[in-house]
């Protein structure tokens, strides 16, 4: 059995479809934890108002508001790359993945990622205030 | 030791033979990148030795390591074995359309063969898309990048007949559906062929509805 440290060494980390691939792999598994906690609260509705409201007050934390914003970057992340990818199998990439990637994962991701998280950002700080 | 900066990599491994062991194994043969012969793992990244100059690795240790997802023969000389029992699924050799055509097949300058062709056909078997490709490493019954590359040049050919028993090989869960789309043969051929690309056309043209295998 191969340790694995030899495993992750073996492959390179600065080669950017291989990042890319393990970004949309790790941020996939993240949703996917979000998604059950998603499931979690709204499940909460069956037991009756009181039950919700209690859940949802957890979410008004300052440590929420980070995780939020934290949200809002794996969703983009995940996004933009999905877009990547299929641009690519659709043969529209015209061979240039690692500008896409660079350009449309990480670029235009950055840019929509703090179009949302510094409004979140302000809103909390205003309601903190 | 230390090294002249327009050494190749493959040189500086000779000088080590020479003058400090002479059991080192490796493997070599035209020296000029076109045979794929010396292939290994140059600090991590699959390279031809032959190709690869010393200063070009901006590193003061040079690490050369036999490539990966191949079985040690000894050293940095693996056997090419798993690569090549891939290629042979892919059915590789060509089988004309009419094998018995009085007249040479034409074709034309700017068909879609000859277009296509030119970027897809310089593989010199070397291996390195095979030790860069995670897959091969997690699954060793996956075809594998040039073996589906060279596929794909064979489907292009308009004079080829082995359309179907090679569609079964390359639409099958090891066929070109095993491919992640990290890149990572393209990032190291050292033709600069761009294998995903010729996965992903193979992939398209699977499931297109038509009846031929078409790209």
């Amino acid at each position: 059995m191969t340790p694995v440290r030899d495993v992750v060494a073996k492959y390179r980390w600065t080669f950017s479809g291989m990042v890319a691939w393990t970004l949309q792999r790790v941020t996939g598994v993240l949703l996917l934890f979000y998604l059950l906690l998603h499931v979690h609260t709204i499940g909460k509705l069956s037991q009756g108002p009181a039950a919700f409201n209690e859940a949802i007050a957890t979410f008004r934390s300052p440590l929420f508001t980070c995780l939020e914003i934290g949200l809002l970057g794996v969703v983009v992340l995940h996004a933009f790359n999905g877009i990547r990818i299929t641009l690519l199998d659709l043969g529209l990439g015209g061979g240039r993945q690692r500008q896409l990637f660079w350009t449309l994962t990480v670029g235009l991701g950055l840019v929509v990622f703090l179009a949302g998280a510094i409004p979140i950002f302000l809103f909390a700080v205003l309601k903190a205030g | 030791m230390d090294l002249d900066e327009r050494m190749t990599v493959l040189d500086a491994l000779i000088r080590v033979q020479r003058e400090v062991d002479g059991s080192i194994g490796f493997r070599c043969s035209c020296r000029v990148g076109m045979c794929g012969t010396c292939a290994a793992h140059v600090n991590r990244i699959p390279r031809l030795l032959c190709s690869t100059l010393v200063r070009t690795l901006d590193s003061d240790v040079v690490t050369v390591e036999p490539l990966p997802h191949y079985p040690v023969i000894k050293d940095l000389a693996v056997s090419l074995a798993p690569f090549f029992a891939q290629w042979r699924r892919a059915r590789p050799a060509f089988r004309p359309t009419h094998a018995d055509a009085p007249t040479l097949a034409v074709i034309g300058k700017h068909s879609r063969f000859r277009q296509l062709s030119a970027t897809k056909r310089d593989c010199i078997t070397c291996g390195a898309c095979y030790a860069a490709c995670s897959i091969t490493g997690m699954n060793a019954r996956y075809l594998g990048p040039a073996a589906i590359n060279k596929a794909l040049l064979r489907v292009l050919d308009p004079r080829d007949a082995g359309g179907a028993d090679r569609r079964q090989v390359l639409d099958h869960s090891d066929g070109v559906w095993r491919c992640h789309t990290q890149f990572n043969c393209t990032a190291v051929c050292p033709r600069h062929i761009d294998l995903t690309d010729s996965i992903v056309r193979l992939k398209r043209a699977l499931v297109r509805p038509a009846k031929g295998l078409t790209v």
